[in-house]
Formats: structure tokens, sequence, C-alpha cells
């Protein structure tokens, strides 16, 4: 766990009973509000944000939650997850404003918390996320959760096939996939849950109350939360302006530094480009 | 008789030659490109030895606004890439604003005028702006060994290769183990009867990807059919690299991850526990440049090479002896020692505003504004000097970056009307503390080895550029006024 950055703070609180685990790292006192990094599904700071977490340390305050299952069966809600951050977020940025960047399924959790925390949340990042889960979702959902229980190798190479980008996959040899992402985190129960949850989002009112300045990043080769998703939240959201990156839904192992630095350059100046605007990628 | 022109560069290297295609595709003509040398080429028409290449990948390792679909392979040889520059002169109109032969001696600011005179071996020039574009790597370096006048065989350095010494069955000493020593060991231990290498540290390796490292005739072909492939491959390649920075500046895991690649890489490669163990390295992964791994441990497991584990130290006749007491008698030397980086030579040619040189300004180490200016010297934008090398990423993108800065000043100069452009002293110092202080913890600064990065006469980072390429681009490709003192005319 400390190997994600060098001067790290973290800690454990409780949410309602789930112990939620956070991390921070980089100066208090920048000119830059800090940023709150929410993971996607099977993910944590060190799956999802080994990259990401300790560069943006070096440039400002980041902190980081680890999504935790709520005690019992109960069905997981999008509330439930934005408690946590909230609660994270209030212990270690009490007042001010924030940047909040959220990952997949982090990102439907940071677009909700930031449209019921308008107050608080000046600039917003929602990387491969959704507004409502589509028919693609769910039949894409349904084979996995077949193939999961019944196939455990079948369930494994879907998983690959799913989350890597057409171009990334065709580039690299078997070996080379098997160290490229680390095993999702999480109990099998709570993956259950969380993907139980991925069946249901709906969170139009929210996103349309957003006032944050926003940039959506959508991934060209994504087959989980397809670009057209990231496109209807640069619609829906009124200060937003949209980034594609040449990448799968796995973007945080793909392509983590073209990542970092749209995220890095975006923070630094979050109204260079005005609302409305298509960002070009970066042409090296 | 002294020409006037708008602008002089200074050397016909990717930075000159690169500059002077931007000008001439803007229709700009008042500029001369002089380089000391027979051709222009800079770093590609220096370097021939045997296995030259480019290590990071061609296709990312070029113009962006000349991309190339015939590179032979992903490390394109040094030919090709002299042949591709000399092309770009031609193709675009350069020839006729290139004056070979032609060395820079003296350039001196003339307050009175407001304008740079420039003394060179072959007529003068009078002229607004001054570009030197004259690389950090063109100045060679050999080590100051007692004995090396007398020596009784032949010696050269790699980048001033004598290819009129035959190798054919000789005894040949190879000295260093940096970028240049790596490509052409392979070469040397196929055509010499024994070749020994003094080592004073080992190198880092990337691991080999196992993919083919020739372009196929097909994949030339959907390149040139369907450049998108091209500018695709070339994103891909600058993305990966960009992803080997955070180890630079230590980050925990990442830096573990690529420590462990490289040595289980080694492990696999040698197996004899002692040549290994002097093949792997003292220091932390990226206080050197990681190389490209070739076929430099698949030469030194060969029977005719012999891996001298210690810094060649003297020369007796023949006779090579090394810091560790071991001694070889050698018929060539192949000097692989690299190039005065931390104090390049064309800063003692270049005069300012008060008549002291550039390199007197530097005398405690390279420093700048925006890695470009610095004060004292009016409309001077210096190209490939203080923090700018890349121990991760292709030093084109670095020098792409900075011809876009220098044509944004012209731009600006042309619009305002000022007399001249020059760097406050503020602007320089905020500019260099915020460096040291991205620099501080890397692996360049605290990775316990000597590396050409670090000015050996202050420890501080005077080469390298500490963060990624991409932040060099965000914020230091556009003139920037306010780091400027700008002066009006009378
Ligand atoms: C063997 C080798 C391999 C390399 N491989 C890579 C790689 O894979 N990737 C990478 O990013 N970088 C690589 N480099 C670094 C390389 O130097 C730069 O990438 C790049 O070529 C620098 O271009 P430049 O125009 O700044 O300088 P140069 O190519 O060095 O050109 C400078 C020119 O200025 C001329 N000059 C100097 N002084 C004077 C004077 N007083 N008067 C007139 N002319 C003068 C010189 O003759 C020369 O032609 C390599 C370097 C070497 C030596």
């Amino acid at each position: 766990m400390t190997a994600l950055a060098r001067e790290l703070d973290q800690g454990v609180i409780d949410v309602g009973g789930a112990s939620v685990r956070w991390f921070a790292a980089g100066a208090t006192s920048g000119p830059l509000p800090p940023v709150v990094l929410i993971h996607g599904t099977g993910g944590s700071t060190e799956g999802h944000f080994s990259f990401v977490f300790p560069m943006l340390a070096r440039t400002q305050r980041v902190i980081s939650v680890d999504l935790a299952p709520p005690p019992g069966n109960a069905e997981l809600t999008v509330d439930d997850l934005e408690r946590q951050v909230a609660a994270v977020v209030d212990r270690e940025a009490p007042t001010g404003p924030v940047s909040v960047l959220g990952y997949s399924l982090g990102a439907v959790v940071a677009a909700s918390y930031a449209a019921h925390h308008a107050d608080r949340v000046q600039n917003l990042v929602l990387v491969a996320g959704w507004i409502t889960t589509d028919t693609q979702q769910l039949l894409r959902q349904d084979v996995q959760q077949q193939l999961r229980g019944g196939d455990p190798v079948a369930f494994k190479k879907l998983s690959l096939l799913l989350a890597f980008g057409v171009p990334f996959l065709a580039k690299r040899s078997f070996d080379e996939l098997a160290t490229v992402a680390p095993p999702p985190s999480g109990t099998p129960e709570f993956l259950a849950r969380l993907a139980s949850l991925n069946r249901r989002i709906d969170i139009a009112d929210e996103v349309a109350a957003i006032r944050a300045v926003t940039l959506v990043i959508g991934c060209t080769h994504d087959l989980m939360v397809p670009r057209h998703h990231s496109l209807a939240l640069f619609g829906a959201i009124e200060d937003a302006r949209y980034l594609e990156l040449s990448s799968g839904h796995a973007l945080v192992f793909e392509r983590p530094a073209e990542l970092h630095l749209a995220v890095r350059t975006f923070l630094s100046q979050p109204s260079r480009h005005p609302a409305g605007t298509v960002i070009p990628a970066e042409q090296p | 008789m002294t020409e006037q022109v708008e602008v002089v560069v200074i050397g016909a290297g990717f930075a000159g030659i690169g500059l002077g295609i931007r000008l001439k595709r803007r229709g700009f003509d008042s500029f001369v490109v002089l380089e000391r040398a027979h051709d222009v080429g800079g770093t590609w028409r220096d370097n021939t030895y045997p296995g030259v290449a480019c290590d990071v990948p061609a296709h990312l390792y070029s113009y962006s606004f000349r991309l190339n679909p015939n590179w032979s392979a992903v490390q394109a040889p040094g030919a090709e890439i002299w042949q591709y520059l000399r092309d770009g002169v031609r193709e675009e109109g350069v020839t006729e604003h290139v004056r070979l032969n032609t060395e820079v001696t003296a350039a001196r600011w003339d307050e009175s005028s407001a304008r740079w005179q420039v003394e060179t071996s072959n007529g003068s020039w009078s002229a607004k702006f001054v570009v030197t574009a004259c690389g950090h790597l063109s100045d060679t370096r050999l080590p100051d060994i007692e004995g090396l006048d007398a020596f009784a065989g032949e010696l050269f350095h790699t980048a001033r290769w004598n290819h009129g010494v035959p190798l054919e069955g000789k005894r040949v000493g190879l000295v260093g183990t940096g970028a240049s020593a790596v490509q052409v060991l392979p070469e040397l231990q196929r055509v010499a009867a024994e070749v020994v290498v003094f080592q004073r540290s080992a190198p880092y390796f990337f691991v080999p990807s196992g993919r083919r490292p020739e372009f196929s005739a097909a994949q030339k072909r959907l390149f040139a059919r369907y450049p998108a492939a091209m500018r695709e491959l070339r994103s891909e390649v600058f993305w990966y690299s960009e992803g080997n920075f955070p180890a630079r500046v230590r980050v925990p895991a990442l830096l573990e991850r690529a420590r462990n690649a490289s040595l289980r890489y080694l492990e696999s490669a040698v197996t004899d526990p002692e040549l290994r163990a002097k093949l792997t390295p003292d220091y932390e992964i990226g206080c050197k440049r990681i190389l490209g791994p070739g076929r430099y441990y698949a030469s030194m497991v060969q029977d005719n090479v012999t891996l001298e584990a210690s810094a060649l130290s003297r020369i007796e006749g023949s006779t090579a002896h090394s810091a560790g007491g071991a001694a070889f008698d050698l018929d060539v030397l192949v000097f692989a020692t690299g190039f005065d980086a931390t104090e390049p030579r064309f800063a003692t040619l270049i005069r300012g505003r008060d008549g002291s040189t550039l390199a007197e300004s530097w005398s405690d180490g390279m420093k700048s504004t925006a890695s470009i200016s610095t004060p004292g010297f009016p409309n001077l934008f210096i190209t490939n000097g203080a923090n700018t090398s890349l121990g991760h990423n292709s030093s084109v993108y670095i020098i792409e970056s900075q011809i876009d800065y220098i044509l944004s000043a012209l731009d600006y100069v042309d619009a305002t009307g000022v007399a001249f452009v020059e760097a406050t002293p503020e602007g320089e110092h905020a500019y260099v503390d915020d460096l040291a202080r991205r620099s501080e913890g890397s692996v360049w600064l605290s990775g316990g080895c000597h590396n050409w990065y670090v000015d050996p006469r202050t420890q501080t980072l005077t080469v390298t550029w500490p963060d990624f390429a991409y932040q060099f681009r965000e914020e230091n490709s556009r003139f920037d006024p306010a780091s400027y003192h700008l002066a009006t005319r009378e």
C-alpha cells in the first residue's frame, strides 16, 4: 500500500458501518483546490490510480476514496457510495472548494456528488462515465454474469476483450496482458453488488443540476461504457468540455500518462476552453 | 562584407533544419543556417559507427510535419535518419539558406544597432535574431588518460568513426558503456578478433518487446496509403514513453516495476553468475539513460569479448591498463565516451549586452527562462540548451516545441514593433527555482550515479527537463512576454 506515493497520509473511517479507506498526498497549501479521486467497479486507489494519484500529488493536494461495501445485503445505491465520498471530503477537506474526478462507476458517483454539493465542487472530471444504463450494457453484463459462475476462464478472457481497446489488444502478447492490470479489488459479494448497481444507473436529474466546470473524457474504443455515454454527459452538463482519447475502457492502464496530463492541464486552468469545446487530443 | 538577415541559425541538425523548414513554409526568406561541417544532419551526419540507430522509435523520432512511411525499422539506422534530414532540406527549399563549411567563431550583440554580429570561418552576418541549434551531443569528449597521445595503435571517438581503420582480426578496446557503446559492441564482436569493454558502470536496459523490429513492405505501403496509421503509431509510442517518466521521480511502485523488469531481463540473458554480477548496475534505474537492448548481452557472452569492470586509466605503448589493475594489448581504441553536455562549446562564442560570454554567464551551470532565453542576451534563442534533454522520450518533440516558441516570439516582435526582447533576471530565477523543485528527489540527483545531466560544478540538474515531455510543450512552446523586458524603439 505504501508504494502508492512517497509521502502518504491514509486512514480508515466508518461510514454507516462501511470501513472506508482514504489516501491523501501532495502539498496542502497550493493554489489549486484538492482533487478527490473516485475509482470504478473492481478498482481501488492503487488499482486504478497508481499512476495518476502520485503524479497529481506532485502539483497539488490529492485525496482518494476506496469505496467499501455497506453492511448487510441490501441493494447498493449510488447514494451509499456518494456518502462515503462525502465523509472523506468532510474529513480531509472540510471547507473550501474541491475538484472531483471519477472513473467509470466512480464518474457516476462523482457526478451525483457534484450535483448534490454544488457549493463545494468547483471542478469535475468524468472519465468514461454514464447517465443511464442502456441495453448494450445490460446485454454485456448478462453475458459476463453467466460466465462468471459457469466458466471462469472464458469470463477472464471476455473481461480482457471488453476492458481493453481493440488496437491495444491487437499489439500485445498474452504474457504482456497478464501483467498490464492488477486483478480486481473487492470481495466477490461486493463485486456482485457493484455489478447489480451498474445495471440500475439513472442519474439524469442529478446531471442536469451540475454547475461545476466539467471535463468529460470519453474513450474511442470503449466497449463497456461506449463513448456515446460521454457525449451524452457532454450534452447534459451546462459547463462541460469534451476530450476523446484513443483507448478502450481501461484508459487508466492503456494510456495513464495521457489521462494524467489531460487532467493536470485541465485542473491547472479549468476554464481555458469555454463550455461546449471539443478539445483536440495532443498530436505529438 | 557583412550580409544582413533577420535570423541567423547556427547548426544544421534536427533543430536548425526543422526551424528552417518551418520558416520556409511561412514564406519567410530572410534567414541563413550556418553549419561548420561539410553537410547538414548534425548528430546523424557525425555518427556513422557500425550499428548506429535511434533508440526512440523513428516514427516518433522525426518531424510531426514530415512523417516518413518508409522507416525500415522501429530503431531506424543512422544513415536513414541522415538521409531523411537531407531530403527535408532539399524538398522544402531550405538548401539555398544553408551555408556549409561555415563555422561560427563569434557572435556579439551590438547595443547601438540592436542586432547580432556573427563572425564565421566563411563570412560575416548581421541579424536581428540568433538561434543556436548547435546540439547538446555534438562536441565529443575524450577522457583525460595518461599516455593516450602516445598510444601505438589507432584511436577514435564513436562520433568521429575512422572508416579507414580495418577491424577484422584486430584487438579492440571499447571505452564506455553508454548508448553508442551498446550499439557498436555487437558489430565489433562480429569482426574483431577480441574486444575488451572498459566499464565504469553497467547500464540498465529496456525489456525487448518481442515484436518485429523491421517494418514489412506491406506495413510501409499502408503507412504511405493511410497516413493516419502513422499518426496513431506515433501517439501510441509517445504516450507509452511518457508512461516511463514517473519512475524518474521515484514513484515507488513504478520505479520498482521498471527496475525489476530490467534485472529480470539481465537474469534471463546472462546465465554466468560472475558476468551477471559485473553487468548488474550499482545505482538506481533511470539515473543514467536506460538503453535499447539490441544484442548487447548476447555479444557480451561471446568468447571473444572481455568485460573489464573498471575504467581505462593509463596507456603504455599498445598496452591499456585499467583502474582495476588489468592490462590488455590492443590495436584499436574506440571511445564511446559521450559529449560535453553540461558545458556546451557554443556558449564560449556568444557575447551578450555587457560583452561577456554565455559560458561566463553559465559558469555555475546552464540556466534559462523557458529553456530558451537568458538575461543579457537579447533576441537570442537557445535550442537544446538548459533543461531540454529527456531521459524517456523523443527530443524531436522538444525541438518542435522550441521551434514553435521561436516562431511565436518572431510574430510577437513583428506585431508589436518592439526593438528586442530580453529575458528578465526575475523570470529566470523563478524558472530555475521551479525546475529545482521538480528535480528534487529524482533519480538523476539521488540515484547514486554520475551522469551527464547534472552539472558537476554545482550538482544541479541543468541538462534534463524534469517533467513529462508533454508538459514541456504545455509550458514552453509559446513566447510569454511576461518573462521578458520588451525594449521599445527610440
Ligand atoms: C548516437 C546518438 C543517438 C541518438 N539517438 C537519439 C534518440 O534515439 N532519440 C533522441 O531523442 N535523441 C537521440 N540522440 C540525441 C540527438 O543528439 C538529438 O536527438 C538531436 O539529434 C539533436 O539535434 P540538434 O539539431 O539539436 O543538434 P545536432 O544534431 O548535434 O546538430 C548541431 C549542429 O550544429 C553544428 N554546430 C555546432 N557548433 C557550430 C558552430 N560553432 N558553427 C557552425 N555549426 C555548428 C554541428 O556541426 C551540428 O551539425 C542521439 C544522439 C546520438 C549522438
